[in-house]
């Protein structure tokens, strides 16, 4: 296998997992732990392999074509610093995987967990391994999302809810600032690919949308990262349980923000845009979140926090914008990662083991459960950056990065003071950990008995504090090759020169640690009363929480603004909408004439009017204008007056040479026409002498606005069509059909083979609409209850019914079925012959007027047909009609057609064209966009059916709610 | 549409007989429609369009098509048949429809109930 093919292995690996894992029965622990853990440590074993081939110092490469047009392609690219990530997400994936097989109860459903956890890790991956920067964006909001699952994964806790939604909204909002800060990035580069971004240093930095790309890229990875002002969310996510806390909140997903600055390093530090925006936040956080973080009674609280401070340290390391700042940050992600990993596990141990992560709660752990105290010590030790452990050792590097000359301003100059000051209170903190916990008198009132935890339960601990040591005292030896290589990933010039000894003399970081430490320890006895009070928060700050402005923030966008928005602008009655769309339409199809001038009529010849022609419109016109008339009180003389309009309509089409739209328009015509007919049942009936006299001048005021409006409108249409008619068709594209509809499409009826081949995308994205719009009418009527005058039966039903039981030897119904009873055998008979017209109509549509939605639509006046003969009953008694199935098939149909042609290696919806010899029949065009018509001609007949059902069966319903309520009282 | 079909001299007189008649046998129809005292009398009036009006042109249509294509056409056949079929059902409805009114309402013109259903 090749190195590339290996990256999309390590890539798809963990996604495949968790489909598995999601697949696996409810409980079943064990085989969902090995799948996952056998996942990470295949992602660890590549990785591994992939080493060798990355020193030569050229990044692996995988790429895939995926929308060549707009330069986009699926590319990942493995460099040293996204190998160093994978590594750290493989490797520390393992080990959660194995701690939470023992940490997750036995009653979780956890091949859930470890789905979701899969899913994550596939995710990170995704971003580390991008090789474009859409790539990376969306990988980068799969992480938020799996997050969300992951925090939300005890899902009956509404504070697990709570903070699940909150980050989801913090990361998400971020993801989408990336989005466009990116979208930018490719605008000012020309290009997403990483490679070709990172070339191109002096044009993204010279470029105008170079601030505006930053900041919206730098809230991207704030928002991931937790930083200052966007930290709140983290400690919120606290309430997922511990190896999420462990795996996302400390050694991936945070990290995410912090990897997308290292990615985009190269090409945006250095600026003083990058410095004034990155370092402010960097410190703010640093300090802040170790400030926090001493005053928090959450043993997970308190390690949350620290985190977040962590992360403000690496910021700030990588807003300084020098190589060897750059390579501290590196270096403290890979140790933040690991300490704190294991002190999140630690912390889940003594929650899992107590019952309890209250640090007033807790104290004198060590006599119960040694073992794992001696190693959170020694992580703690590490997060206070105590020498012999890894922490230190990056904490130097920052110290004398704080020390050294950036930019001269004043910010830089008193770095070392607030470095020397965030190391105090690291230490603090630290402290407060190991002693409140695992020293002072035993514990009281625990809801467990500590002991210590199952041996398995504790080795990812005992690995990564090993690994601590390692690195701790003999740094050069273990990190620094991985380091070497991660550096040069980053900075692919020469790396600066740095050494990883423990020991450099006695210099300005070494004063610097040592005052931090004896501060730390001075400033935690003198705290120490204060804490012990048991008081929630720190000082000062306690009252102002980041969740509670969140709350606010979105509590006034999603309600206060959303109702505000609806009680100005919205309406529930449809007059007032139809003014406001109308209105809104007049004005907008005015605006370019007074913003250009007013334009006139074209100069074309006018054609000559035949006598015949203008007496069909006469009678059209007039037909229309009394719909117009009658619309307000007498809906079904309108009805009939439009169906005459519309017939007009047709017989123009057929008269102006488009037989399609005639054939298209009569159907149309006569399925409206009899759903509007079935719908009139439930309008409300018409309130004779609302007003006795005159109607008052406000009623008069409001007609004679809605009769101008509509005027306006009418006439404004009129006026641009004839606009538009009387100027000759400028260049146009269906030169192009005519000329290629045979010779291309293998049609010659133009309109299908547009409609089904050229532009069959088109007719696809329509009848989907169609689709929907059939569920909407279908779902709408469900819930439709009908006002309470059109509830009972009509007065004709009522009184047949009277009639019928009056009389002796009739039973009811039989009125109705006498007067029905040569229009029902007729109708019966018709449905076959409607049915070969749309078979007729659809075989021929290829080449003369017809086609699937003309045969769909004939189809479907059969059944409405049938429903009006013998009613709703007899005829789902009688043919079984499944409209989703029709629907359902004939979206599948469409779908599957178009993507038959990737079969043969054409582009979607690529049609085929040919003569088939038929026995009998003889040589028959068949063109592979005949069976996407059948797909159109089933979407239509199960729409059309699905309305028609739909109406009908509001009959059904609601005179059994009459019967139900008559029989209630 | 406006130009005059290539039909020699016999054929289009034959044609135009029986488009015009059909047309005046419709306009008839319609005149009656208008003109007829009450609803099922005027009911009568506009069948006559679509039996013997639509036959006609039917006819004038076959020979016109049949002898512009030098074969014989009989689409309109199905037409016909199609007319035929459905014109009584409507106008059954129709019927009937203003019958059940007229009854409800009381008014004179309706007879006033079904004649018993002869027993077989």
């Amino acid at each position: 296998m090749s190195h590339g093919t290996l990256l999309l292995v390590a890539l798809l690996l963990p996604f495949i997992g968790s489909l598995a894992a999601g697949f696996l029965p409810t409980h079943a622990r064990n085989t969902a732990a090995i799948l996952a853990g056998s996942v990470a440590v295949a992602g660890i074993g590549i990785s591994v392999w992939l080493y060798t081939s990355l020193a030569d110092g050229a990044p692996v490469q995988f790429w895939l074509s995926w929308l060549p047009m707009l330069g986009l392609d699926f590319t990942l690219r493995l460099d040293g610093l996204a190998w160093l990530f994978a590594l750290l997400i493989f490797g520390i994936g393992a080990l959660v995987v194995l701690y939470a097989r023992y940490y997750m109860s036995r009653e979780d459903p956890v091949p859930r967990f470890f789905s979701f956890l899969l899913a994550f890790m596939g995710s990170m991956v995704g971003i580390v391994l991008s090789g474009n920067l859409i790539q990376l964006v969306f990988f980068w909001e799969l992480t938020s999302l799996f997050s969300f699952l992951l925090i939300g994964y005890w899902h009956h806790t509404a504070s697990a809810r709570d903070g699940a939604r909150m980050a989801l909204t913090v990361t998400g909002t971020g993801g989408l600032c990336l989005l466009v800060g990116v979208l930018l990035i490719g605008r000012i580069v020309g290009s997403y690919d990483i490679d070709q971004v990172l070339e191109s240093r002096d044009l993204i930095i010279q470029s105008d949308l170079y601030v505006p790309a930053l900041v919206l890229i730098l809230l991207g990875a704030f928002t991931k990262s937790a930083q200052f002002p966007f930290h709140f969310w983290l400690p919120h996510a606290m309430t997922a349980p511990t190896p999420v806390s462990a795996y996302l909140h400390s050694a991936t997903m945070v990290k995410a923000g912090i990897f997308l600055l290292m990615r985009l390093w190269p090409v945006m530090s250095g600026t003083d845009a990058w410095f004034y925006l990155v370092v402010p936040a960097g410190l703010v956080t640093l300090l802040l979140g170790a400030f926090i973080a001493i005053f928090q009674q959450d043993l997970k609280g308190l390690l949350a926090y620290s985190t977040i401070s962590h992360l403000g340290l690496i910021t700030l390391l990588l807003g300084l914008g020098s190589p060897l700042a750059a390579v501290a940050a590196i270096f403290h992600t890979l140790n933040h990662a690991i300490f704190k990993a294991s002190l999140f596990m630690a912390a889940g141990i003594i929650d899992h083991e107590t019952g309890t992560r209250d640090l007033r709660k807790l104290s004198g752990l060590y006599r119960y459960m040694p073992i794992t105290a001696t190693l959170a010590m020694v992580a703690a030790a590490a997060m206070a950056g105590v020498p012999l452990v890894n922490g230190f050792i990056s904490k130097e590097m920052f110290f004398a990065e704080a020390v050294a000359e950036h930019t001269g301003s004043l910010l830089d100059d008193s770095l070392p003071y607030w470095a020397t000051l965030a190391g105090v209170f690291s230490v603090t903190y630290s402290l407060r950990f190991i002693l409140g916990v695992f020293f002072g008198p035993p514990p009281v009132n625990l809801p467990h008995r500590p002991h210590e935890p199952a041996h398995w339960m504790r080795f990812p601990i005992e690995l990564l504090v090993l690994i601590c040591l390692l690195i701790g005292i003999v740094p050069s030896l273990t990190v620094g090759p991985l380091l070497a290589t991660a550096v040069k990933g980053l900075l692919d010039a020469t790396p600066p020169y740095y050494s990883l000894a423990l020991w450099h003399g006695f210099n300005l970081p070494l004063m610097m640690s040592l005052i931090a430490m004896a501060g730390g320890v001075v400033l935690y006895l003198g705290l120490r009363r204060y804490l012990e009070s048991g008081i929630e928060g720190p000082p000062i700050l306690r009252d102002f929480k980041g969740q509670r402005i969140f709350e606010k923030v979105l509590a006034t966008l999603s309600w206060q603004w959303a109702r505000a928005g609806e009680a100005t602008l919205g309406t529930r009655r449809l007059q007032p909408q139809m003014r406001i769309v109308i209105t809104l339409a007049v004005v907008a199809a005015l605006a370019p004439f007074i913003a250009n001038g007013a334009v006139g009529t074209g100069d074309m010849p006018g054609t000559p009017l035949p006598p015949g022609f203008a007496l069909l419109w006469l009678v059209g016109g007039i037909c229309a204008l009394g719909a117009a008339y009658q619309a307000k009180y007498h809906r079904f003389a309108a009805l009939v007056l439009v169906g005459g309009a519309g017939l007009v309509t047709c017989v123009t089409f057929a008269w102006l040479s488009a037989p399609d739209l005639a054939v298209t328009q009569l159907l149309v015509e006569i399925v409206t026409t009899v759903l509007l007919l079935l719908g009139l049942r439930w309008l409300p009936k018409r309130i004779e002498n609302v007003y006795p006299s005159r109607p008052p001048l406000k009623v008069l005021l409001r007609r004679y606005i809605d009769l101008t409006i509509a005027c306006a409108l009418g006439g404004l249409m009129a006026f641009l069509a004839y606009c538009l008619m009387t100027r000759p068709l400028t260049q146009s594209v269906s030169r192009f059909f005519v000329e290629r509809a045979y010779s291309e499409g293998g049609g010659t009826n133009i309109i299908n083979v547009i409609l089904v081949d050229f532009r069959g995308f088109d007719t696809m994205g329509e009848i989907v609409v169609l689709c929907l719009a059939g569920l909407t009418v279908f779902a709408l009527l469900r819930r439709f209850r009908p006002a309470p005058e059109s509830i009972e039966q009509p007065e004709q039903q009522r009184i047949q019914h009277a009639y019928d039981v009056a009389t002796p030897d009739r039973s009811p119904g039989d009125t109705v079925a006498d007067y029905m009873l040569i229009p029902r055998l007729i109708m019966h008979w018709l449905f076959p012959v409607i049915a070969v017209m749309a078979v007729y109509l659809f075989m021929r549509g290829h080449d003369l007027p017809g086609g699937g939605f003309a045969a769909g639509i004939t189809l479907s006046i059969a059944f409405v047909v049938q429903y009006m003969a013998s009613g709703t009953r007899w005829v789902e008694d009688h043919l079984r009609v499944l409209p989703l199935r029709w629907m359902g098939m004939g979206l599948l149909t469409s779908c599957a057609t178009g993507m038959g042609s990737w079969w043969f290696g054409y582009p979607f919806l690529t049609s085929h064209f040919q003569y088939v010899e038929l026995p009998y029949i003889g040589k028959v065009p068949a063109a592979s966009a005949l069976v996407f018509d059948l797909g159109v001609f089933a979407l239509v007949v199960g729409a059309t059916v699905l309305i028609l059902i739909a109406l009908a069966h509001q009959s059904l319903r609601s005179s059994r709610a009459a019967q139900a309520s008559e029989g209630g009282e | 549409m406006s130009a005059a079909p290539d039909l020699p001299l016999w054929a289009a007189i034959l044609v135009s007989f029986f488009v015009v008649t059909g047309a005046l046998v419709t306009l008839i129809g319609s005149i009656g429609l208008w003109r007829l005292p009450d609803f099922y009398a005027r009911l009568h009036a506009p069948s006559l369009g679509a039996t013997l009006g639509t036959g006609a042109m039917l006819v004038g249509s076959i020979i016109c098509f049949s002898v512009l294509q030098q074969r014989p056409l009989i689409h309109e056949v199905l037409i016909g048949l199609f007319v035929t079929i459905t014109t009584p059902v409507t106008l059954m409805l129709l019927a009937s429809a203003s019958l059940y009114r007229d009854r409800v309402e009381g008014n004179d013109a309706a007879p006033k109930e079904d004649p018993a259903p002869t027993e077989p």
